[in-house]
């Protein structure tokens, strides 16, 4: 008799470990019987080659290698699905909201466009589930836009302008002209530029916006009055991205500034643009970067698996998207569920150490992922061994003061 | 005071690049009643025939200037020949969409083969370095570039007003019936009066590629705001794109300097009101109102 | 007997739209067919190309925002506000505007939105610059959650629907048909009588006022508006669908708007050459289709033996009758200056 009732035990015991799909180490209990990861970016927009269809290949690669290394880790199949937002807040918001409900998304990822990150970080609140912003640099993600579900992954405005600017103020770059696009990027990092500046004992002579849309790509009036200043303008501080970045350093280029000792400093450059302006043009430039894939032995390693996958190298939107998707499954599989609240649980001052952060822990009170921020230089044309290695690491901010302090947060987590 | 010179002269330079795209729009309006959208396409089309010619044939960029433009030309030649004639007969509606949808074809395609970020484009060696005249200091190319599309402007001018070509074209612009009737052919001039205003396109592309980045929407944001230079100087009108080009891109550089907020939307503050006290335009004809 | 299976057909289709489809698009659909539909009052039966609706429909959509979260206006009343306020903005505007034809009102239309487009940028503290309005509320009056996407489709949907009723209403009332006069002969109507630039006016306005409601309605489906609500692609969208759908048709509005807005929300996770697809379609369209989707089908559908969806005695407009675009009332200018 108890033999038989045993025999039942292990049979029902039997069945229902198999109930689950694939059932490897059979503990993470999924909440829709299934894990789906949702990349929502631009891949046919202005940021396209920065995240883009790589951005999704990245994910898929962290997904593939977290199963190989938890044998399956009793996930079972993980779904990646992707959109292109096209940059438009609605398109990337609606997706979002149906990725979650419909397709039961767990986690949604990257979404470069500070609009587009911060209408999907609502979506999140409103539904409950996770987004990990990535390509996103506006720090109202983790600030008054803040929210239980929403982690910012990476890198932002306060990093950037942070490092940045005390650096070239050391270097002796006092005197400063900061030049920003006029929309809510460009003035969020024309103030944290400032500051900094400020901060560092530098002192910012005038700042100015420039047009957005700029349907004439020009800026000779800027780079005139740069030339102009009183007294002697020792940086120019550029505040634009994509392809107004590439304008403006080509112009400044095209007018000389370089020789006449206006040294050029760059609030966000990704490999992308360093790619597509030449090293030449360039060169000497001093910028903060949240990674990059020459940076030592492990980060070299990951960005040679990926370049056999992609053909290209890696920008840091793109590691942090495997590290942002390798994370979180690592918490899921602490926490032994999927279950949101339960993961934000095991993120939330979780430490770490991997290829891409380094010193890492994600802030419980505004779920930053602090890490070491490095301060790069692009090197000389000559100094160029290989494709794409187009820059040196000079320093490494250490992750308790590349990002913004505490005392300055104003997040409150609302629900 | 000075700085209000330079930045005068140096927005005579973007008037360049406007005072070009706009006569070519012009011109086929003037002609063929098309109000051509895919202009701003075409002008990126003829960056990237430079970048082509220089990268996979050392094509140097002063037969660039010409051969790129022909190219442009050629494939303008193409689409008005197998596509926008088909829509002569209907409201101009049909044809401006029609070039809409091209546009976003051309753009697309150049993204999927060059990716979004673009390609660097060096001024030719004779041209680098910095002039400096007096007070001023410019770019050599910038210079060449005034001088260049200036000369450009003007030849346009004399072909059209002092050649024979240029009297067919204006006849069958007035009155293609009687045109007709007096045994020109009008019909075989609308395809190369197409190719000759995208040409102009091409041409402007071509000059941009060395100062700014030569990239599949290089031109997707400049259509717009060509469109109001063509509307303020008068559709239709050579003299007036020109000149309203010119004057645009100089007013917008000194709007820059005092609050440069303001400098994109001055272009659209003149044409309201140049369209409510002037409806013609500037140069425009008042019967076309 | 054919009409009545046409329009019960109609509304079975709008009560199933949102189990089709992600409700989010669905409701999408529905208002952004309510604006065509109010862009098809000056484009279709007027005869006047507005390229400027952005402003009223943007300027809605920012109106309701800003009163949902600033002043805790609730539901339904965001929205009806949202409308006179773009109405409001019509009356100055499109009163200028109205003075020009083809062309040139067209371009005058662009450059009134433009202006809306950089005074919404530049007031940051208003609007929230290029980041936009995020997390507006959606409640009803009396604390009724519309939080769910299904509930809030139901919601919109009547609105919606009062919102096309009027449209419909306004072409077919004897004030429609000096629309049409207007459209065909200005220089006639006028002769017989008629104050043409009043009746424009009004024309406008209320295509404006109920764009602007559609906004509203708009913006409250998705809970933020950014700053590509005002910007010119989003009238050149609207057109876009009225053109797909069928200029001066009753259903082609709402036709167009679901091509575009379900081939844009497939596309997106289908491929990223969208640029290519939609490009195509476009070519596609105005080489083949001229007339629109509804344009097209309805002629086989009344005389085929299938229940007609739209009465016969449409005022279509047909593509050779052009809607009074061309930029000169008068014989061909001189090429030059």
């Amino acid at each position: 008799m108890i033999r038989w009732a045993a025999l039942l035990c292990a049979a029902l015991l039997v069945l229902g470990v198999s109930g689950y799909p694939a059932a490897g180490q059979g503990t993470v209990r999924l909440t829709h019987g299934k894990m789906v990861l949702a990349v929502i970016n631009d891949q046919s927009g202005v940021y396209a080659d920065l995240g883009g269809k790589n951005g999704v290949e990245a994910v898929k690669m962290a997904v593939e290698d977290f199963q190989k290394k938890y044998g399956g880790a009793g996930l079972g199949t993980v779904d990646v699905l992707s959109a292109d937002h096209q940059n438009k807040p609605d398109v990337g918001a609606s997706k979002a909201a149906e990725f979650y409900d419909r397709d039961n998304a767990d986690l949604v990822i990257d979404v470069p466009t500070s609009s587009v990150g911060i209408a999907i970080a609502h979506v999140a609140a409103q539904k409950h589930r996770l987004f990990f912003a990535v390509g996103a640099a506006t720090t109202a993600l983790s600030n008054e836009d803040c929210n239980k579900y929403t982690f910012h992954y990476g890198y932002d405005v306060y990093m950037l302008a942070n490092g940045t600017a005390i650096a070239v103020v050391k270097q002796g770059g006092t005197q400063w002209y900061i030049v920003y696009p006029n929309y809510a990027f460009g003035q969020d990092m024309n103030a944290k530029f400032s500051a900094a500046v400020a901060h560092a004992g530098g002192k910012v002579l005038l700042s100015d916006p420039t047009p957005f849309p700029n349907p004439t790509e020009d800026f000779s009036t800027f780079l005139i009055k740069a030339r102009t200043l009183r007294p002697r303008l020792q940086i120019l501080g550029a505040m634009q991205a994509g392809q107004d970045l590439v304008n403006l350093v080509k112009q400044y280029n095209e007018f000389g500034l370089r020789q006449q000792g206006v040294k050029l400093a760059i609030g966000l450059l990704f490999l992308t643009d360093i790619h597509s302006l030449t090293p030449a043009a360039i060169q000497g430039t001093v910028f903060t970067t949240a990674w990059y894939w020459n940076m030592d032995k492990q980060a070299r390693e990951w960005a040679d698996r990926f370049n056999a996958r992609t053909k290209v190298r890696p920008t840091f939107v793109q590691a942090g998207d495997y590290d942002g998707t390798w994370q979180y499954l690592e918490a899921v599989r602490r926490a032994g569920t999927d279950d949101a609240d339960k993961v934000v649980a095991q993120l939330e001052g979780y430490r770490f150490n991997d290829f891409f952060a380094r010193h890492a822990q994600i802030r419980k009170q505004d779920h930053v992922l602090l890490h070491d921020a490095y301060l790069a230089e692009v090197k000389a044309p000559a100094d160029v061994k290989e494709p794409w290695d187009y820059v040196k690491i000079v320093q490494t901010i250490p992750a308790a003061q590349a990002f913004q302090p505490l005392s300055q947060v104003h997040c409150t987590m609302a629900p | 005071m000075e700085t209000i010179l330079i930045q005068l002269f140096n927005g005579l330079i973007n008037g360049a690049f406007y005072a070009l795209l706009s006569l070519g729009l012009a011109v086929i309006f003037g002609m063929l009643r098309v109000v051509n959208f895919m202009h701003g396409a075409l002008y990126m089309l003829g960056a990237f025939g430079a970048f082509l010619l220089g990268t996979t044939l050392g094509v140097s960029f002063w037969w660039a200037l010409v051969i790129s433009p022909v190219a442009v030309a050629a494939v303008g030649y193409g689409l008005e020949r197998t596509l926008l004639r088909r829509l002569y007969d209907l409201d101009v509606l049909y044809n401006l969409l029609l070039t809409f949808g091209l546009t976003l074809l051309i753009q697309d395609v150049m993204r999927l083969r060059f990716g979004i970020q673009g390609v660097p484009y060096p001024a030719p060696p004779q041209l680098q370095g910095v002039v400096v005249v007096g007070f001023m200091f410019f770019p050599t190319y910038r210079l060449f570039v005034l001088v260049f599309s200036l000369a450009v402007c003007l030849g346009t001018w004399w072909l059209i007003e002092r050649t024979r070509a240029g009297m067919i074209i204006r006849a069958s612009t007035e009155n293609p019936m009687l045109t007709r009737a007096l045994g020109v052919d009008v019909d075989r001039w609308i395809p190369l009066v197409f190719a000759f205003g995208v040409a102009l396109a091409g041409l402007a592309g071509v000059l941009a590629a060395p100062m700014r980045a030569v990239s599949p929407l290089m031109g997707a944001d400049l259509i717009i705001t060509t469109f109001a230079i063509v509307v303020i100087g008068g559709m239709g009108s050579i003299l007036g794109s020109v000149v309203t080009g010119f004057v645009v891109g100089a007013l917008s550089a000194v709007a820059a300097v005092y609050y440069p907020a303001a400098a994109n939307v001055l272009v659209f503050v003149i044409m309201a009101v140049v369209l409510l006290v002037r409806p013609a335009g500037l140069f425009g004809t008042a019967e076309a109102a | 007997m054919r009409r009545a299976l046409g329009w019960t057909a109609l509304a079975a289709i709008a009560l199933a739209l949102p189990w089709l489809m992600y409700p989010v698009l669905a409701t999408d659909i529905v208002t952004w067919g309510l604006f065509a539909a109010a862009f098809d009052i000056l484009l279709g039966y007027t005869g006047l190309l507005s390229f400027g609706q952005a402003a009223y429909f943007g300027g809605g959509a920012y109106a309701a925002a800003l009163l949902a979260q600033r002043a805790g206006v609730s539901f339904p009343l965001n929205a009806l506000a949202a409308g006179l306020i773009a109405g409001a903005m019509a009356v100055p505007l499109m009163g200028l505007a109205i003075r020009r034809r083809g062309i040139y009102f067209a371009m005058i239309t662009l450059a009134f939105a433009e202006m809306v487009f950089y005074v919404i940028n530049e007031w940051r503290s208003l609007t929230g610059g290029e980041n936009g309005v995020q997390g507006i509320p959606r409640v009803a009056p009396g604390g009724f959650s519309l939080a769910s996407p299904l509930v809030y489709y139901y919601t919109a949907l009547p609105l919606a629907v009062l919102g096309l009723l009027l449209c419909w209403r306004i072409v077919r009332s004897p004030f429609g048909r000096v629309l049409l006069a207007i459209r065909e002969n200005e220089v006639r109507t006028e002769m017989l009588g008629y104050p043409v630039v009043r009746y424009k006016l009004i024309a406008a306005v209320l295509s404006c006022a109920i764009s602007g409601f559609a906004g509203g309605l708009w913006v409250i489906n998705h809970g933020f508006v950014a700053l590509d609500a005002v910007h010119w692609s989003t009238s050149g969208l609207v057109l876009t669908m009225v053109l797909l759908g069928g200029i001066g048709t009753r259903l082609g509005p709402l036709a167009g708007a679901a091509l575009v807005l379900y081939l844009r929300d497939f596309l997106s996770t289908w491929t990223d050459a969208w640029g290519v697809v939609t490009g195509l379609i476009f070519i596609a369209v105005i080489l083949i289709f001229r007339r629109g989707i509804v344009g097209t089908l309805e002629p086989l559908l009344v005389r085929g033996p299938k229940a007609g969806r739209v009465s016969p005695s449409q005022p279509g407009l047909s593509p050779q009758g052009g809607p009074g675009l061309s930029p000169q009332g008068g014989p061909r200018r001189r090429l030059t200056g």
